[in-house]
């Protein structure tokens, strides 16, 4: 076999080196495709009825197996086992055999091949590759019918990497995990099972790999990568050597990550930064602290709203925002008040049938507009504020008034805490969010009326460039070093700094290891990102320079296009990192 | 803010709305088949001209509705009106499974 490049998705970040292993090799044309005698139909329908039978028994006992911790993978076979009892498929093939007196098989084939046209000009991708969870399906099925069982040929014997067309949960519920170094199937995209599990057990894989079949045979020595994605068949000395030091980094680096996580994010020459966690459930708490979060930038409130049928009560919101803030404590928790409207509508809202939601009545547009809704969370939030260190933030705001307005409101809720006499802190910091280009042009005059700037650059990107990330026609425009964005973020940020307020941002752009030197070079006091997120940041903050994080946002400053100014941020950036960053994608990734 | 039954030629049906990020993916598609799988009455999904089954995983995927996508929930038979009051309640959260 000649040493060979296949390209795929990688799905589990990781390396691998090993010998190949087919978890079973597919053979179509050995399927029967035949015409049963018109009275052999129904004995055809028997024996697909008692395929299908067998097929759910097993998906039933290897759902029984699922470890508790692997509920994903749990949900992944409960709708396999849907699927065997849909009547678009059984049905279907069922029927075809009764009309046209063919083979279980074949029909069966018919079947998928029918609900595979039907859903090829789904427009959406996720839904679109679940054809694969019905192919898995009928391939079970159909296995079944020409007397096969269970997903792998023969025992494995030693580690190996495991190849396959397709692996379905069920499959993989049944492989020795611990006989596998990684994952490489010929099928599947970014949201494929084999990721799910590959990630929930960190073992690296890559998936959608073409031509894995024809090239690779059993035995073959492969590197895996899947950090980039692709995987080299019977690689030269010079790769094994080059593939064995990146594997030992890797795994170095993820051991190192962990450890590191809760030291401050501090620059090599001192510059601290705040690093905190955006969540949108208590539940999530964990997490923030065992990644190193050092509080709640950003907690979406929007949950409790969305999931009843009735609005919250005070009490339920302030149960909620209490045990989060003393759970917290002292670490800080920004509410963010009620952001919907959009892409989160309640039942009411939806109902205006607004032609465009996006700029439409949302976020603090309709809390203004309801002031009962308004009123009850701001009180929840200020009782819950003597339970740990509580902010607030309002959403969208997008002039001065607005502002006022809504503080009117909250010093109403004072005064009525005030006379029932329930406590509450009187100094709760108050902030906004800036996300709509007005509030970056009036930063001025909003930075003297209140306490701290929260930036959320996922829609500022979006309401400033005028696209809907969205919308995959417009989609390569969300360009977050956009000169616009990068001048709007500093000017913010030296607006918030002559007021003596702090500033933080929120949204993917701080997660960015390219991005992120860009905003330590504006001297923002805070940045808040996923949980998952944070490790990895904070340690490239803890190995970046302030000096050469300003020279480089001097140098983005005086660019004039998008092109040049990602080409030179990931020149100087890669030259920093150039270990560390082979473990990242970036936002700015496909420029140019 | 819930809305009304309205009853119709050979049924009672309800307006309904996809309130989860994904929309109608695997997981939601998949409580929803379970639900509607506990009443007797025919069930269906009704979203412009397209109307599936409601029992179906597959016809439910086919819909392939976004998150803020109103459907019409169409029910016919002894259970009617429970599997609609039920069906509501499903969409109103989120599919979640602790409901």
């Amino acid at each position: 076999m000649a040493r060979l490049i296949l390209h795929g998705i990688p799905v589990s970040a990781g390396i691998s080196i090993g010998k190949a292993f087919f978890a079973w090799r597919d053979n179509i044309s050995t399927l029967p495709r035949g015409i049963v005698t018109p009275g052999a139909a129904q004995s055809e329908v028997e024996r697909l009825e008692s395929a299908v039978e067998a097929v759910q028994n097993e998906l039933t006992q290897a759902r029984n197996r699922v470890p508790a911790e692997l509920k994903d993978h749990a949900a992944i076979i409960d709708s396999h086992l849907l699927i065997a009892a849909d009547p678009k498929l059984i049905k279907d093939a069922a029927r075809r055999i009764q009309e046209q007196n063919i083979t279980a098989e074949w029909a069966l084939e018919q079947a998928v091949e029918a609900i595979a046209l039907a859903f090829s000009s789904i427009e959406d991708d996720y839904i679109r590759e679940r054809v694969q969870d019905v192919r898995v399906v009928a391939d079970r099925i159909s296995k079944r019918l020409m007397g096969a069982s269970g997903c792998l040929k023969r025992p494995l014997q030693e580690r190996m990497v495991l190849m396959a067309h397709d692996l379905a949960p069920a499959d993989t519920m049944e492989l020795p995990l611990d006989k596998i170094m990684s994952f490489a199937t010929s099928e599947g995209g970014k949201t494929s099972h084999t990721g799910i599990l590959a990630r929930s057990m960190l073992i690296p894989a890559v998936v959608g790999v073409s031509n894995l079949e024809e090239h690779v045979n059993d035995g073959d020595l492969v590197i895996v990568d899947a950090l980039r994605g692709f995987i080299i068949v019977d690689p030269n000395e010079d790769e094994l050597a080059d593939y064995t030091e990146l594997k030992f980094q890797f795994e170095a680096y993820q051991k190192a990550l962990h450890k590191e996580c809760r030291l401050p994010a501090e620059t090599v020459d001192g510059y601290r930064v705040e690093v905190v966690a955006n969540i949108e459930m208590t539940e999530e708490v964990a997490q923030v602290l065992d990644s190193g979060g050092e509080g709640v930038g950003l907690y979406r409130t929007e949950y409790a709203y969305l999931s009843r049928p009735a609005l919250p009560t005070e009490d339920q919101l302030y149960e909620e925002y209490s045990e989060l803030a003393s759970i917290m404590a002292p670490g800080k928790v920004i509410f963010r008040t009620l952001d919907v409207g959009a892409d989160k509508m309640l039942t009411e809202q939806t109902l205006m049938r607004e032609p465009n939601p996006a700029l439409g009545l949302r976020a603090i547009r309709y809390c203004l507009r309801n002031i009962d809704v308004f009123k009850t969370q701001l009180r929840a939030i200020l009782r819950a504020s003597v339970h740990g260190n509580v902010a607030l933030m309002f959403p969208m705001i997008s002039g001065l008034q607005e502002l006022r307005q809504a503080k009117v409101l909250l010093n109403e809720v004072r005064m009525e805490l005030d006379r029932a006499r329930q406590p509450y802190n009187p100094n709760m910091p108050v902030g906004i969010m800036i996300e709509l280009p007005s509030a970056v042009l009036i930063a001025d005059s909003l930075a003297q009326e209140v306490d701290f700037f929260s930036i959320g650059t996922n829609d500022l990107i979006q309401y400033s460039l005028g696209i809907d990330r969205g919308n995959k026609h417009v989609s390569y425009l969300y360009q977050p070093l956009h000169p616009a964005i990068v001048r709007s973020i500093k000017f913010v940020v030296d607006a918030a700094h002559r007021e003596g307020i702090e500033v933080s941002v929120c949204g993917e752009v701080a997660a960015d290891p390219y991005c992120i030197p860009i905003l330590l070079g504006m001297q923002i006091d805070a940045i808040s990102i996923a949980p998952q997120s944070i490790p990895g940041i904070k340690r490239i903050i803890r190995r970046t320079n302030m000096e050469e994080c300003k020279t480089l946002l001097n140098e983005v400053l005086r660019t004039a296009t998008v092109a040049r100014i990602n080409r030179v941020v990931k020149d100087t950036i890669f030259k920093q990192f150039p270990e560390e960053l082979t473990f990242y994608s970036s936002l700015i990734d496909h420029d140019d | 803010m819930q809305e009304e039954i309205r009853e119709i030629e050979d049924g009672l049906c309800l307006t309904v709305r996809v309130a989860n990020d994904q929309g109608l993916h695997a997981r939601p598609a998949a409580r929803l088949v379970k639900e509607a799988s506990r009443f007797t009455s025919r069930i269906v999904l009704a979203s412009g001209d397209a109307e599936v089954d409601a029992k179906s995983i597959l016809d439910i995927l086919s819909l392939a509705a976004a998150k803020g996508t109103a459907l019409e929930l169409r029910a016919s038979g002894p259970d009617a009106r429970e599997a609609l009051r039920h069906l509501a309640a499903t969409f109103a959260n989120r599919f979640r499974e602790d409901t």
